[in-house]
């Protein structure tokens, strides 16, 4: 396992001819959005750099992200875990358990120091001492320092690495905080999505092994790759979205004529994913695709820009739940009541105080 | 009170040309804004390509939103290097604890009906310069800053993204962003009643026809009648 073994060697082991070496290159430059030019870079990478040992933790999450990076469909979970990365540890996938797991996981820590890819799956409890969640008997907090201080790069996967997800929603009861902000001092690829799209979880992969280098990154730490547009972008129904032509509720005629799901609390325009292109199962379809909105699960904090259904989000404000709309005339209102309200003071007390000029005006104008 | 006895050159073309402008396209980005964030009239059935219901209100928008902008930056260099002593900034010092000094006192304690003297200034007010530098200044950056990074997210990679596209981290994304900017823009009508009742109030207090010089520049002195 740890003779490092090129990319090429093992497709040459596993009987697969140099032509489909060539294919699987050529696919991936493609998934990269790289161009053709780049294809004998990554040939030469696969055949002359060892497999990156990725060790592959798992935090606060409900592990949808393993559920989507094993149905990719190009390449397969095979192609990846067996031919392209070195999957040494992963609590969910591996074989071994308990103390032999636990005892790969530093053995690879010392073995690749600084080489190695850590991907964090889940955010980390950061409320006393990171109790509320525990793997391998000892907090995830721990055990995430001790395995990032020594690691090349962090992929956070998902929503809850990258910003929080479900767990560290308002009011956050276990302090879950994602990935960035524990820690600092390491290159960071956020790879938000509640999951993401098991293909752009495998470009990344690739695009690290075959450049040395992470992706090239935007302002939020995400792949410019996958994440550079939003889902209203690329939307197929964007067309109806222009025309102003909208779905009112879920059974009206618009719904059954595929028309823009913007009323319906898409969240679409706001959300920074490649769901639109790339779309989901092998390319099957995506949600707006099957007729519901987009919930923007790729966007920070997305469980407190709620309701799903509705454009504009309820805010904590006074200790209910209301809207910028509500605020604003609240705030409108009460201006005008108060400018009403010191009118008619105004009033009173000229009144009182300038009877004389008061009735001495009214007869000059 | 009664006849004119001295007429004010207050507020100088560019002033006025400001005023007017910038009152207009607040009132079509309002406008069109809010039909953006909730579009009432759906077109009947039929193709997208024969509507333009959303592109058009948006169009509108953004059209509003570069005049606003423009008039924006044209009054702050009027404010900086406009020879101009009604317009300029010079006077408006809120860093300086002078400024919170007699006159802001005064002009909030007459508005609080603490004193029975109303102070008069020919230009703004100390209370009025700070509602401006707060509603008009602070606002308007704001609206501008968020909508141009909104702007920006229709082209990443482009101006817009490129120089204000940092608005969407700070603002802690791309919804927050749009949050943020529709519930700031309530700030513009909060204003407008305000405002509105300030200078009609003014006027009838003060006569100095405070409300007609943003169209005439002429703010008037009226005589004091004795006793």
């Amino acid at each position: 396992m740890h003779n490092h073994q090129t990319f090429a060697d093992i497709f040459r082991a596993s009987g697969i001819s140099r032509r489909d070496f060539l294919k699987f290159c050529s696919l991936t430059s493609v998934y990269l959005g790289l161009s053709p030019s780049m294809v004998p870079k990554i040939v030469q990478a696969m055949e002359t750099k060892p497999r990156t040992p990725v060790l592959w933790l798992h935090g606060l999450e409900c592990t949808c992200c393993s559920e989507s990076f094993i149905r990719s469909s190009h390449p397969t979970i095979e192609d990846i875990i067996f031919n392209m990365i070195s999957l040494d540890y992963n609590d969910v996938l591996s074989a071994a358990a308990g103390h032999q797991l636990e005892e790969v996981r530093k053995q690879i820590m010392q073995q690749y120091k600084g080489k190695y890819i850590l991907a964090v799956e889940g955010n980390v409890s950061t409320k006393d001492d990171g109790v509320y969640c525990l793997v391998g008997g000892d907090s995830f907090l721990n055990t995430l320092r001790e395995t990032a201080a020594d690691a090349a790069a962090i992929i956070a996967w998902g929503a809850c690495a990258s910003y929080g997800c479900v767990q560290n929603a308002d009011p956050n009861p276990t302090g879950a905080a994602p990935v960035s902000e524990i820690i600092k001092d390491k290159p960071i690829v956020n790879v938000p999505g509640c999951p993401p799209i098991a293909e752009v979880m495998t470009g990344v992969v690739a695009h690290f092994h075959t450049f040395g280098k992470l992706p090239e990154l935007d302002r939020m730490g995400r792949p410019k790759a996958f994440y550079n547009t939003r889902i209203h972008d690329k939307c197929y129904r964007r067309a109806f979205y222009d025309a102003g032509m909208f779905v009112r509720s879920f059974d009206d005629e618009a719904t059954r004529k595929g028309w823009c799901l913007y009323k319906m609390g898409c969240k679409g325009p706001t959300t920074y994913n490649s769901c639109s292109k790339i779309q989901w199962n092998g390319g099957v379809s995506f949600p707006i695709g099957s007729g519901h909105p987009c919930i923007g699960c790729s966007e920070p904090n997305f469980w407190d820009k709620g309701p799903f259904y509705e454009r504009l989000a309820d805010v904590s404000f006074l200790g209910t739940d209301s809207n910028a709309d509500r605020i604003g005339m609240i705030a409108v209102g009460a201006a005008a009541a108060g400018a009403a309200a010191h009118a008619v003071v105004t009033a009173v007390k000229k009144g009182k105080a300038g009877h004389e000029p008061e009735q001495h005006q009214e007869k000059s104008s | 009170m009664g006849r004119i006895i001295e007429e004010i050159y207050v507020w100088r073309l560019p002033v006025r040309f400001y005023h007017w402008v910038n009152a207009l396209c607040t009132v079509i980005l309002l406008v069109t804004g809010m039909y953006i964030a909730s579009p009432v009239i759906n077109p009947p059935l039929g193709e997208a390509v024969w509507y333009n219901g959303m592109s058009w209100w948006r169009y509108l928008h953004f059209a509003a939103g570069f005049i606003f902008i423009a008039n924006f930056l044209f009054r702050m260099y009027w404010a900086l290097f406009g020879d101009d002593k009604y317009a300029r900034f010079g006077g408006f010092r809120p860093w300086s604890p002078a400024w919170w000094g007699k006159p802001f006192r005064e002009q909030l304690e007459s508005y609080l009906f603490l004193r029975r003297e109303e102070p008069n200034y020919v230009g703004h007010n100390p209370v009025a310069a700070l509602a401006h530098f707060i509603f008009i200044f602070c606002g308007s950056t704001f609206m501008i800053l968020s909508g141009l990074a909104m702007y920006g997210e229709n082209n990443p990679g482009g101006f817009s993204e490129l120089f204000f596209g940092w608005m969407i981290p700070l603002m802690g994304g791309s919804y927050a962003l749009h949050f943020a900017h529709h519930l700031m823009v309530w700030i513009f009508p909060l204003y407008l009643i305000m405002h509105l009742y300030a200078v009609f109030r003014h006027d009838v207090v003060d006569r100095t026809s405070v409300t007609s010089s943003i169209i005439t520049g002429y703010k008037h002195k009226v005589e004091e009648e004795p006793g």
